[in-house]
């Protein structure tokens, strides 16, 4: 009895322990999984968001870095050994870049970034195929869009660059020739277009509309003789800037009104917009950027607003302003008359009264590190004094001004977005333009000097006479030359990020300006960065590198 | 000897006799005498054991018997043998007959009983004349029984004990009690599900009692550990409130999990910091895969078995022991005063800015530290017990200031544990709960404020005239550290409850039964405040993390204050049972185990929320319905971070099986089969097996005749494990979560998008493990010593792989690829030199060497993952400045930097460019060289013991050798150029002011981080029986940390050796200490 009792009790433990539970799953109940997202419209605005977050994350900073610093239009020299930053900015002035240069492999993994959500997000809207659902196809085009015009940037950057258009692929593929990339865009933008929005308003603000899609369609076709060594395509830009001309949606800032469209509340104002703004990346110091930082946001005011001006603009941070203008680029502000004048702080400071000299004390040593006379710790007060030329006072190798009141002062510095007092940091609320109606009228100025039709009976002189009505005072021009336009975008497009792109168009990119003597043409290229390259082991790296 | 086998199989076997007849009738003719042993046999149930060969030399037998006894018939027959025999129980053994040659002295036949020293019965020792050598063995009982004559010597000795002699003289009988040799062979080793013998181990264990572990003001369990064990790398700094970093024989993987698994009284997963120290019994720390394997896919990095005390039958016992410590900064950074700076940048031709130069000489790393801070401990345990049960209750308390000024850890740890036996013991029933809580203070953004101590001018004062802090914001990145401490604060509760149901069943066939049933709950609470002096004046601020793939990020801190709350709860829920099979043939001895495991976690159950903008200071975290952040233009409530709670599963089935004959071959195999939620679809399965052999040479007859070896033992075990953590719980899954936010008609909305790509491919990190041992006992005991080793390697090592964001925009996979191999050996040896009745000394000395290898960091999918450029330190104008490189073929802490070149005609710094050119421009990444790295190469603990009467002293010695570190904190206060606004080291002041690049990160900041430190010493005086009422009392001094030998310029050259970037000194230290306390431990 007591053996069966025994026989029993382990039957029943030996039961237990090898035919217990052996169910591992578990729910996932604080995660989006596909089968809860996204399944709605409003669930379709958010899955697009990721693209357009993406599109913010470096185009204010670094994209403006790569645009710029390699132009004459800014320089970001040194200061003291601050701002060397491994010569990363020095490199773009000097054009020595090489693929280690920390922009590259940031500019090419942004793009990339971008091209991927997109193709993810659309795969992600797309799941649930054939959709009729009007917000979908919308947002799915709109994807297309910003993939697009990711593919066109980093094209301009680049050249050869892969196209990966398969959502869940881990299979690299091999750059495309620039000219493929290029109809691959065009292909894209047309594909997209019948679905994209002609509404423009506080909802299409900072969203790829049809109008954006022709803005961009515009920039690769006037670029196109450059980017694929084909046939000119001028009338196929003009077309394109005809389609947002003929819009009648869009129309210039009267003079008055130039700098509220670059200032912090540049966006929609109680359902008011830009008339300028075709596509705008809308910027919040209160948005998150998720994985790009900080440097998702507009960072003007940290770069180029003198340290001795935090007062007078009443910002809540103490700018470390590196950045400069050189003067072979001033040059070009030389009408009196011109309100963009007003978007650069030279010389003598004062301030918003005008009256009131803006001062800085320090020492005779801390006004200048080479100080020799006597008691170089005396107290020293002056008033700030922006002078135009910079000069590497204390180490040209390693493009240093010096860390002293003089260097600080170096350079005249760009406040065409206004510094932004109502921003707890650095970042702005100032949103940044990406295709402006003063760039449509340009472009098409440009394309009929180069050989386009004029439709419309608008010739260069009078576009850009258009364009200088709003923007100066003095007498209008009798005579328009493409350098007159090349003259002209410079003067428009100060921190827009399109100078190193118009200064390739234009054969100026081989110039000497600066400290810059280089005049290899291969750095209208620059390299694949060694991550790329490690990453897809199919790319192979650009001439030249 | 050969009887000894006979006598050891004859007490192993039990055969029944009932229904036998003790009367025997047998007649035969010159039969043999096997025939006549199987008919005696079949007529009495008595069994016969001899050899075969034996019977060869017998006589042929003749009997004619009947109704004889038993005594009476093998009499007859072993009348003309050549034998001899003896009975044990129902066993007749047969053993060739002593030929004893007549002496003076007439024989007498002696009884004896051996036993331990406490009273346990020993059987199997051997009982020999010492003239002739000769003699017998007890009894499993125990006892013997010889022929001697009165005035000879008996040796009676036994393995694992001390050897003792006695004279014959007119005693009846012999009491005699060995007393074990000071040999771990005869220690217990906790192993998973069960515990044995070190004698009985195929793997490598080593067992540490409570006097082995670190003395001192100690609250966390790897501080305790540190230097003791060969392989076991363990570094730890100053704070309160930080566990050490333990890597068993180094990191088998870059997976963010490298620390061992704890196992606490049985139970797998529980959390260390429920444990008292002053609780511990002991502590097991298994590191071959052998031991190892039977915890499958959480035992990758090695096991610590944690056993806690427990009560014992007798009289109830009341204990006290406490200590009170005093703790001093050991070190600081020798920074200038403000002479030296002033001297400096006059030679220098600079001075300060006037608004710094207050004339004030501040010792800025002094004033946010204490000029003491106080530890205290008291635990008070009661335990006792009967045959059938036992009890312990434990209430410790600690209190230990950190040496940062609002910085102390101050916990409670209470326990109770319970067996009962029940239905004639058959059943044991055992509870144990323990319940331990934590209220620990510290200093937000710690690590910035050290960095902010080590370069603010020594010119500026802590606060100006007014009662203001003293401020200079023209300086980017400058904030007074004092003001930082005094205008936060960071309090952190922790609360662990454990309690675990056991039940213990002895089963019928030798089985044993064992369940346990285990609930914890970890409750976190924390709330941080910034006040308005902080948020208004040191917003932007970046802050200064570890070293890892990520530099530093700007804070957001809002104004008018801000505080943050965050509670967490963890939940895991244990079910465990195994059978146990323990079985005794003869010389054969089996021991198996099979079982079943399931675990549920449930991990960070909670909520964290940060808000801003509050109408008085003093509400501090308090209260945050006051807050106002939308006050504030552009501030938002922060929620932390995103995909914090997951559930996850374990479920296991396990097995082993272990083998000895004669405890002399050991044997031992095991298997776990475990499952795992956190694993993609396809590959939640996996097995470990794992096998182990081990020989006891002294166990062999040739070993009989030395007296080198008392004990020898060669081992070897190969296993796999796994690694199932240091990934998020849903790494597997294609999950959508927030990529920031954007504008969208009006409003912020939320861009949500793929996060994590799916990878149903995704399983357990594999690491294979051989080991070769020998565990060895000399000169009886005097020497004892084991050395291994072993050859690790990780595979498919769980890592989140770069992938071309275009294809995947997450820009990574987590997936498994890489490997990473460590090789090394130990030693371990313990020598006792002296040991007289008052005096003893006892010497402990362990050695490890490691060599660990990254074979590769390639996933068969990506080509990316090889060359990871990790650890910056991000100094001034040194972003992105990375100084370590993750890389096929290098260790983990490969430095990787700029290679100094001495300085150029013009006194700048110069480089090795990457083409070998010297340059005073290199570029970051491009011109970087491989260094040496952080791994050390020989690791030493040295512990010396000496008794002398009541007296007690330990001094103990641990280094580390041939390790690297990369002394960041040095290289950016090594900045002559910018003296006039931030410090500088001391011996930076023969630097010119025209070397822009002294700072660079180089080879010339990285530094020998080898040390030999005096961690701790102990001198203590025990009183036994003090008066009525006390049964023991000791009281001791111990001081930590008492000297260093290195020659580290840093604070100190224990830096961190755990993690992704080990040995980077990053500005983010704890200052190290020294302390001194006076204890005393009391049992009633």
């Amino acid at each position: 009895m007591k053996k069966t009792f025994n026989y029993m009790i382990m039957a029943g433990l030996l039961t237990s322990m090898f035919c217990s539970c052996h169910k591992l799953s578990v729910p996932i109940t604080s995660e989006l999984t596909p089968n809860v997202f996204p399944q709605d419209s409003a669930q379709f605005i958010q899955a697009e968001g990721p693209a357009y977050v993406a599109l913010r994350g470096s185009y204010g900073v670094e994209y403006f870095f790569m645009q710029t610093l390699s132009t004459d239009e800014e320089i970001l020299p040194a200061r003291g050994g601050n701002w060397f930053n491994s010569g990363e900015n020095q490199q773009l002035h000097y054009h020595t870049w090489n693929s280690g240069n920390a922009y590259m492999e940031s500019m090419w993994s942004w793009q990339s970034t971008i091209i991927g959500l997109a193709t993810q997000e659309m795969a992600l809207l797309n799941e649930d195929e054939p959709s009729t659902n009007a917000g979908k196809v919308t947002s799915i085009a709109e994807l297309r869009t910003v993939r697009a015009f990711a593919y066109l940037m980093m094209m301009d950057l680049f050249g050869n660059v892969p196209i990966d258009t398969v959502a869940g692929s881990f299979v690299s593929q091999p750059a495309s020739p620039r000219a493929t990339v290029a109809a691959f865009i065009e292909s894209e933008v047309k594909a997209a277009l019948p679905y994209l929005s002609t509404a423009v308003n506080t909802a299409t603000y900072g969203r790829a509309t049809k109008y954006t899609a022709y803005a961009l369609l515009a920039k690769l076709y006037l670029n196109d003789n450059y980017y694929t060594g084909g046939t000119a395509r001028w009338n196929d830009c003009i077309a394109a800037c005809d389609s947002v001309i003929n819009s009648g949606l869009f129309s210039l800032q009267p003079m008055s009104t130039y700098f509220s469209q670059f200032a912090y509340n540049n966006g929609p104002n109680n359902g008011t917009l830009n008339p300028e703004f075709i596509f705008a990346i809308p910027e919040n110091p209160t948005f998150s950027s998720g994985p790009w930082g900080f440097r998702g946001t507009n960072l003007h005011q940290r770069y180029d607003l003198p340290r001795s001006e935090k007062a007078k603009f009443h910002i809540n941070f103490t700018p470390s302003a590196p950045e400069s203008t050189i003067p072979s680029y001033y040059a070009y502000f030389y009408d009196s008359n011109d309100v963009r004048n007003n978007q650069w702080l030279t010389g003598l400071q004062y301030m918003e009264d005008g009256v009131t000299p803006v001062t800085v004390t320090t020492t005779n040593l801390g006004y200048d590190q080479f100080y020799t006379g006597s008691a170089p710790g005396a107290s020293y007060t002056y008033q700030v004094n922006l002078t135009p030329d910079i000069i590497l006072r204390q180490d040209v190798a390693s493009f240093d001004c010096g860390n002293d009141e003089i260097a600080w002062n170096m350079g005249y510095r760009c406040i065409k977005f206004h510094p932004d007092s109502t921003s707890p940091s650095t970042a702005m609320n100032n949103d940044i333009p990406v295709f402006r109606y003063s760039d449509i009228l340009l472009m098409k100025a440009e394309a009929i000097l180069r050989g386009g039709t004029v439709t419309n009976g608008q010739t260069a002189l009078i576009l850009a006479n258009e364009l200088r009505a709003a923007r100066t005072t003095s007498t209008a021009w009798i005579n328009c030359t493409l350098d007159s336009i090349y003259n002209e975008r410079c003067r428009e497009f100060t921190q827009e990020s399109w100078h190193r792109n118009d200064m390739i168009r234009y054969g100026y990119y081989e110039n000497s300006w600066g400290f810059k003597t280089d005049a290899n043409t291969q750095h209208e290229i620059y390299p694949i960065p060694f991550t790329a390259l490690q990453l897809n082991t199919k790319l192979v790296q650009n001439p030249g590198y | 000897m050969k009887m000894t086998v006979f006598l050891l199989l004859a007490a192993c076997l039990q055969v029944s006799a009932k229904g036998y007849s003790q009367k025997i009738s047998l007649s035969v003719r010159e039969a043999s005498l096997g025939q006549v042993f199987k008919e005696i046999q079949r007529q009495s149930g008595y069994s016969f054991w001899y050899k075969t060969k034996q019977l060869d030399q017998a006589a042929k037998v003749t009997l004619d018997l009947k109704n004889a006894s038993l005594e009476e018939t093998l009499r007859q027959c072993f009348k003309d043998q050549p034998f001899d025999y003896f009975i044990v129980e129902q066993n007749v053994v047969i053993r060739p007959r002593l030929v004893i040659v007549e002496d003076i002295a007439p024989l007498v036949q002696i009884k004896g009983k051996v036993t331990t020293t406490d009273g346990k019965p020993l059987g199997g020792v051997s009982v020999t004349l010492k003239s002739n050598k000769k003699g017998t063995t007890t009894d499993e009982n125990g006892d013997f029984s010889i022929s001697v004559h009165r005035g000879d010597i008996l040796v009676i000795s036994y393995v694992g004990y001390d050897s003792r002699e006695v004279t014959i003289g007119d005693q009846a009988s012999l009491e005699i009690a060995l007393t074990e040799s000071n040999t771990q062979l005869n220690e217990i080793a906790v192993i998973g599900y069960g515990r044995t013998s070190h004698k009985n181990l195929t793997s490598a264990i080593t067992t540490l009692k409570p006097e082995d572990l670190n003395a001192g003001a100690i609250t966390d369990v790897g501080q305790l550990l540190q230097g003791k064990v060969a392989g076991l790398n363990i570094t730890a700094n100053g704070d309160p409130n930080q566990t050490a970093a333990v890597i068993l024989r180094g990191a088998s993987t870059i997976n963010s999990s490298q620390s061992p698994f704890y196992v606490i009284d049985g139970i797998p997963g529980a959390d260390i910091s429920l444990i008292a120290p002053a609780d511990i019994i002991s502590i097991d720390v298994l590191k071959d895969a052998a031991a190892t394997a039977i915890y499958g896919n959480r035992a990758s990095n090695g096991v610590i078995m944690v056993t806690t005390r427990k009560g014992k039958p007798g009289e109830g016992q009341v204990s006290y022991s406490g200590y009170g410590g005093l703790e001093k900064v050991s070190r600081n950074l020798k920074v200038m005063t403000a002479p030296q700076l002033r001297a400096f940048l006059k030679a220098n031709g600079e001075a300060f800015s006037p608004s710094d130069d207050l004339g004030a000489n501040t010792n800025w790393q002094k004033a946010i530290e204490k000029d003491n801070a106080f530890s205290q401990s008291h635990n008070i345990a009661i335990s006792g017990g009967t045959d059938h049960s036992d009890y312990i209750a434990s209430l410790n308390y600690a209190n230990k200031e950190g040496i940062l000024q609002a910085s102390s850890l101050q916990r409670v740890i209470a326990r109770l544990a319970i067996n009962q036996s029940a239905i004639k013991d058959k059943v044991k029933l055992g509870l144990n709960v323990t319940y331990s809580n934590s209220n620990s203070d510290d200093v937000p953004y710690r690590s910035v404020t050290l960095l902010q101590a080590a370069q603010y001018l020594p010119v500026s004062p802590v606060k100006l005239p007014s009662g203001a802090y003293f401020e200079d914001f023209t300086t980017g990145g400058y904030y007074n550290p004092v003001a930082m401490t005094n205008n936060s604060t960071l309090n952190s509760k922790y609360s662990n409850l454990a309690g675990t149901l056991t039940a213990l069943v002895k089963l019928p066939f030798s089985l044993t039964y064992n369940m346990d049933l285990s609930y914890q709950s970890y409750i976190t609470n924390q709330g941080q405040y910034l006040d308005s002096y902080f948020t208004d004046n040191f917003n932007d601020m970046y802050n200064n993390p570890n070293p890892g793939l990520s530099g530093h990020s700007q804070q957001v801190f809002g104004q008018g204050g801000q505080a943050t709350r965050a509670a967490y709860t963890n939940t895991s829920t244990l079910f465990e049972d195994y059978l146990t099979w323990d079985k005794h043939f003869g010389e054969h001895h089996i021991n198996a185990v099979a079982g079943y495991s399931w675990q549920d976690f449930t991990n960070n159950d909670g909520f964290t929320v940060t808000t801003a903008n509050f109408p008085a200071d003093n509400i501090s975290y308090n209260n945050l319905a006051l807050s106002n952040p939308y006050g504030l233009s552009g501030y938002q409530v922060s929620f932390g971070a995103d995909g914090l709670y997951n559930q996850t599963r374990l479920i296991s089935d396990f097995g082993r099986v272990t083998y000895d004959y004669n405890q002399k071959y050991l044997l031992q195999a095991s298997i776990r089969r475990d499952g795992s939620s956190v694993f993609g679809a396809n590959h939640q399965w996996g097995y470990f097996p794992s096998v182990g052999v081990a020989w006891r040479l002294s166990q062999e007859r040739f070993m009989l005749n030395q007296n080198l070896f008392t004990d020898l033992k060669l081992r070897a075990s190969y296993g796999v494990t796994g690694n199932a953590t240091g990934f998020s719980a849903y790494t597997a899954q294609s999950i959508s979560g927030s990529l920031g936010t954007y504008y969208y008609d009006g409003t912020t909305t939320a861009a949500l998008g793929a996060t994590q790509e799916a990878n149903p491919a995704l399983k357990w990190e594999k690491t294979a493990t051989s080991d070769i041992g020998v565990d060895f006992t000399l000169l009886k005991g005097k020497v004892g010593g084991a050395i291994d080793v072993y050859n690790k390697t990780t595979t498919g090592m769980i890592y989140s792989y770069a992938v071309d964001p275009i294809l995947v925009p997450s820009g990574s996979v987590t997936a498994n690829g890489g490997s990473m191999n460590n090789k090394g050996i130990e030693l371990a040896l313990t020598v006792i030199p002296v040991a007289t009745k008052n005096f003893k000394w006892t010497s402990s000395l362990n050695l490890a060497h490691n060599i660990n290898k990254i074979i590769s960091l390639k996933n068969p999918l990506f080509s990316g993952g090889d060359s990871v450029l990790l650890a910056d330190p991000e100094g001034a104008g040194q972003s992105g400045s990375t100084v370590e490189i993750l890389k096929s073929g290098k260790p983990l802490g490969q430095f990787f930097s700029l290679e100094y070149a001495g300085q150029n005609s013009s006194g700048v710094s110069q480089y090795v460019s990457a083409t070998g050119k010297l340059t005073t421009t290199p570029t970051q990444g491009v011109d970087y060289h491989y260094l040496s790295n952080a791994q050390p190469k020989l690791l030493l603990g040295w512990a010396n013991n000496f008794r002398y009467q009541k007296f007690d002293l330990n001094i103990f010695v641990r280094g580390s050798f041939g390790g690297h570190i990369f002394n960041a904190t040095r290289a950016d206060l090594f900045r002559p150029a910018t003296a006039q606004y931030t410090n500088i080291l001391e011996d930076a002041a023969h630097e010119t002011t025209a070397d822009y690049n002294s700072y660079l990160y180089s080879s010339r900041f990285v530094e020998s981080g080898s040390y030999l430190r005096l961690d701790n010493a102990s001198l203590g005086y025990t009183l036994r029986n003090v008066g009525e009422y006390i049964k023991s009392l000791r009281f001791y001094v111990t001081g930590n940390n008492l000297f260093v030998i290195t020659g580290y310029r840093g604070i100190d050259p224990e830096i961190n050796q755990g993690g992704l970037a080990p040995g980077v000194d990053y500005n983010n230290f704890y200052p190290k200490t020294r302390t001194f306390l006076l204890g005393a431990n009391i049992s009633f």
